[in-house]
């Protein structure tokens, strides 16, 4: 019996061989092939952003005392022999032949695609733990040990880019070190001013900070009353965006434009702490009960708070809520004017600028956003939006200096859009239907308590949706905050948001005294 | 149950002496699954009597006070060569006393080149050949000392707690994760992990003997512990140093320094560490330092099981040291004891029998002597032992605890595992130091 199955299987060994050594050849073809398309200067063959190259050989992953060269794919794809290799190579490769042949490569923002966002989804976590094993090694830093130590406790939640952002290319502006040099920054102006502005009557008047050579325009915006939120049915709306009420404001002051890094810098300069005090003990959003006398302002950062996008008169960023109030009572200290933040119904009021449209220029949201299938497609209309607002479709995913859009009815710059302005209000989802429904509510001031505060205008990265007027959100203090290697962790600055400023109030008539 | 609990057949133990020999020993810590029948049996622990001939060891010891010295003795008599060949005090007069005991006692001579005084001794320490170093300092000093010997490649044994702050708690776990990487051995002076008697019973009930574990307690209440007064010609650090379990800033209030111990049983056997604390606390009778003199914490673990600990230094009230799990089918004294939930025996430790035939209540080898021969082998075997994380989450625990009575506050492991507090001068040296014996009141009082 054995015999005769052995006899019937021969004709198919000539299959099976032939089909064998077929096998074998293409393997080593398409193990040919998959070396070749994973050198370095295939790569670089296609990939028109030589600058990524001249950085790369400046990083630490290719130039370093040990010489080991990481190459391309070694951070770009899954790391070999795992399920996604060459899933994502085929992805990769396609996408990367398909940009070649159909698109600009010249109008790519390559700066934009090596912020953290966008950075993630071109590299693969599990390839740098791959090379990585050893998060420990005998050499690390104090730093470093707590750092890991954090990393490891939140895994899902973190990724290694948060804080290596620039070892695979080289960057000027990422430093892993207190930058106590940021304070020092040259100030380009040789004015100094002496005194504040006087404030002679309801109108637009440029403040004046005493010792710098800083100054900014603060606009008179009548009182009146509006309806404040938007209607059900308008496009983008969120939950929380009704129902619409009545509400009456008396007349404020509102600064024209975002607080620029020059105006934050004067008050780090002037301020800044080193080392960390009783204060640093303080956590959240709420106030502090502290009465200090003397203002003890922000702690030096972690890395570049410009995100390396420039200061100047570029707005400031990653500034906590308490910074930002510590600013306020430091600038109304040197003024002698009460400057305070906003509260929300006199952010909306002044974004719509007597509007009740979505915008305060004509417009559908439909038109202008992203998120609809149909403008994938055919491209989303950006000519009216891309003029007033610093929004995901016009921004290179960073902050624009002011002078690049144009004013609302107000003479307000940046309402929507650049950055996210924190308000006073503590954020509740549900904070208009509190309000009276008929009779107008005057100058309301949001929930009594809360944990997190309202952010409004969008910002550079959001879509047009979001930088509606009457768009809302709130600030995420623990999550803006899960990288920051400090214990305890800053309450000067958020280690992982960019995308939040503030501006500055005052009431009318003035309180203080120096009117 | 009998049966359930009563494994030591002939198989499992032929099974445990084959593994024991394909891994050597792996210390009182590791135990070998003794079957892999689906239902759960007691594993049976396997200890060494001795620790195995290999490599000679020298040995380092930091801190020469008493249970130093102790330690370093039971160093040498863990098993062949094993020497300790260098010692370090902040004290010249601890380290001469020592070199004493050692001398008297071993007919160990330490060499003056190798005995070092002063706050750096420790550097020195570990700056000679030694392979191992025994930390044996006041907790306070325990993270720079740890984290200076595992960079330096020193297998450790280090006494409880492992810290007194948050931070220092922190530094521990993340040099912890330092010696796993480097292939180094750690101990950390939480002997009961080496005691038979724990570490028989923990293996019934981590088989299921009293199901699942649903409450805890625990307790550390006993006589005052000493004090020593201030000297004329002491500075404050001197008679801080020489008075150190009656000061936070050194011993974490005994709370940490000794009741930690029971915390720590409760942690190892529920496979777990409390996420938050309610406690108070109070001082009656301490004649020095800033501490409390008796603690109550109520402990919730994340599965919401309450731990309820108690722990007291006054004399003339009702001792006890001990602690308690009660689970779904019965309850265990942790040590030596299961029983059902109406308190009928379940099953006992057997004690060795002394000469007259009756159970000696004696464990055959000393937890302290235990300890260290499981870290000899560990070593000799090049077996895993690192209990470092373990007691650093322990000492957290404590740490949690204690925030907690002091300030009133419930406290949280996440508000420890962020905490910055930071306890004692950043650089210790002889002189003043700028901290007062204020005691911590909690809460707010009535208006006056």
């Amino acid at each position: 019996m054995p015999i005769e199955r052995q006899d019937k299987r021969r004709p198919y060994r000539r299959y099976l061989v032939t089909g064998f050594l077929a096998g074998m050849a293409l393997i080593v073809l398409s193990g040919q092939f998959i070396a070749y398309t994973s050198t370095d200067s295939f790569c670089m063959s296609c990939h028109v952003h030589p600058h990524a190259e001249d950085n790369w050989r400046l990083s630490t992953h290719y130039d370093n005392p040990s010489g080991i060269v990481v190459h391309c794919v070694q951070c770009h794809l899954p790391p070999p022999g795992t399920l996604g290799h060459l899933t994502a190579k085929a992805v990769t490769g396609a996408r990367d032949v398909y940009g070649m042949l159909f698109k600009d490569t010249d109008a790519i923002d390559w700066e934009a695609k090596r912020q953290l966002e966008q950075a993630v989804r071109h590299t693969y976590e599990a390839s740098c733990i791959a090379c990585h094993q050893n998060l420990f090694p005998l050499q690390l830093s104090e730093e470093g040990l707590h750092a890991h130590l954090y990393y490891t406790d939140r895994q899902d939640e973190l990724n290694c880019l948060n804080c290596h952002l620039h070892v695979g290319h080289y960057s000027e502006v990422a430093q892993q070190t207190i930058d106590f040099g940021l304070g020092q920054l040259e100030q380009a102006t040789t004015v100094i001013y002496q005194e504040a502005a006087r404030v002679e009557g309801f109108e637009r008047f440029t403040e004046t900070i005493p010792g710098t050579g800083v100054s900014f325009d603060m606009l008179p915006i009548p009182g009146g009353r509006f309806q404040i939120g938007s209607p059900a049915g308008e496009p983008g709306r969120g939950p929380d965006e009704g129902p619409l009420r009545e509400v009456e404001l008396g007349p404020f002051f509102l600064a024209e434009v975002e607080v620029t890094w020059d105006m934050y810098m004067a008050f780090f300069r002037e301020t800044v702490s080193e080392g960390r005090t009783e204060a640093g003990s303080y956590v959240g959003t709420g106030p502090r009960a502290d009465g200090v006398d003397a203002i003890s302002g922000p702690t030096p950062p972690w890395g570049s708070p410009d995100q390396g996008w420039g200061w100047g008169d570029r707005p400031a960023i990653t500034m906590t809520y308490h910074a930002a109030e510590t600013f306020c009572r430091w600038l109304g200290m040197k003024t002698g004017k009460d400057y305070r933040l906003p509260t929300e119904a006199e952010w909306e009021y002044a974004a719509r600028g007597g509007t009740s449209s979505p915008y305060f220029f004509e417009g559908d949201p439909r038109r202008f956003t992203r998120e609809s299938l149909r403008n994938r497609l055919f491209g989303a209309d950006t000519t009216t939006i891309g003029t007033y607002v610093v929004y995901r479709g016009n921004s290179a995913s960073r902050t624009q200096p002011p002078g690049r859009v144009k004013a609302n009815p107000f003479g307000l710059k940046n309402m929507l859009g650049n950055v996210w302005e924190f308000c006073s209000d503590f954020y509740a989802p549900e904070t208009y239907a509190h309000y009276p429904e008929g009779s107008p509510v005057r100058n309301p001031q949001g929930p009594p308590s809360g944990t997190e505060r309202v952010i409004r205008g969008g910002s550079f990265r959001s879509d047009a949706y979001q930088v509606r007027t009457a768009s809302r959100s709130h600030t995420r203090h623990d999550d803006w905050l899960i990288t920051d290697p400090q214990i305890p962790k800053s309450i000067w600055w958020y280690s992982d948001n960019n995308e939040v400023g503030f501006r500055l109030a005052i009431s009318w008539p003035m309180d203080s005294t120096n009117q | 149950m009998d049966q359930q609990t009563k494994t030591t057949d002939r198989r499992s133990f032929l099974k445990g002496t084959a593994s024991m020999a394909a891994l050597g020993a792996l210390g009182a810590g590791a135990i070998l699954k003794a079957c892999s029948d689906s239902r759960p049996k007691a594993a049976v622990p396997v200890f060494y009597d001795q620790a195995p001939e290999g490599k000679a060891l020298k040995a380092g010891l930091i801190g020469c006070g008493g249970r130093g010295t102790g330690a370093a003795i039971n160093f040498l008599n863990a098993g062949p060569g094993l020497e300790v060949t260098a010692l370090g005090d902040v004290f010249p007069d601890r380290l001469e006393r020592c070199r004493r005991e050692l001398r008297e006692r071993q007919g160990v001579e330490v060499p003056d080149e190798k005995c070092f005084t002063g706050f750096d001794a420790y550097q020195h320490v570990i700056a000679t050949d030694v392979d191992v170093v025994l930390l044996a300092t006041p907790p306070y000093f325990r993270p720079s000392h740890f984290d200076a010997a595992v960079r330096a490649r020193k297998h450790v044994f280090m006494e409880k707690p492992v810290a007194v702050d948050p931070v220092g708690a922190r530094a521990i776990m993340a040099a912890a994760r330092m010696a796993d990487a480097a292939g180094l051995k750690v101990v950390t002076g939480t002997q009961r992990h080496h005691q038979r008697d724990y570490v028989t019973t923990f293996e019934h009930i981590r088989a299921g003997a009293i199901g699942e574990l649903v409450a805890a307690n625990c307790y550390w209440n006993q006589s005052q512990l000493w004090h020593v007064a201030r000297q004329a010609g002491w500075t404050d650090m001197e008679a801080m140093l020489r008075d150190w379990v009656n000061w936070n800033w050194l011993s974490g209030d005994h709370i940490v320094e000794q009741h930690m111990h029971n915390i720590d049983v409760i942690n190892w056997f529920t496979g777990k560490h409390p996420v938050k604390a309610t406690g108070f606390g109070g001082r009656h009778r301490r004649r020095t330092g800033d501490q409390y003199d008796f603690f109550s914490v109520d402990f919730v673990f994340d599965d919401g099981m309450h731990l309820h600990s108690m722990c007291r230094q006054i004399d003339g009230c009702a001792n006890n040291v001990s602690e308690r799990i009660t689970g779904s089918k019965g309850r265990t004294n942790c040590q030596n004891r299961i029983e059902d939930l109406q308190g009928n025996l379940l099953w006992e430790y057997a004690y060795p029998l002394d000469g007259a035939g009756q159970p000696t209540r004696q464990v055959s080898v000393s937890p302290y002597d235990q300890e260290v021969i499981d870290l000899v082998a560990a070593i000799r075997n090049d077996t895993p032992l690192n209990e470092a994380e373990a007691c650093a989450v322990s000492t957290m625990a404590a740490i949690m605890g204690r925030v907690s009575a002091y300030t009133g506050r419930e406290v949280t492991w996440e508000e420890m595992m962020n905490s910055g507090m930071r306890l004692g001068p950043e650089e210790p040296a002889m002189g003043p130091v700028a901290i007062s014996a204020q005691v911590p009141v909690p809460g707010t009082g009535p208006e006056a």
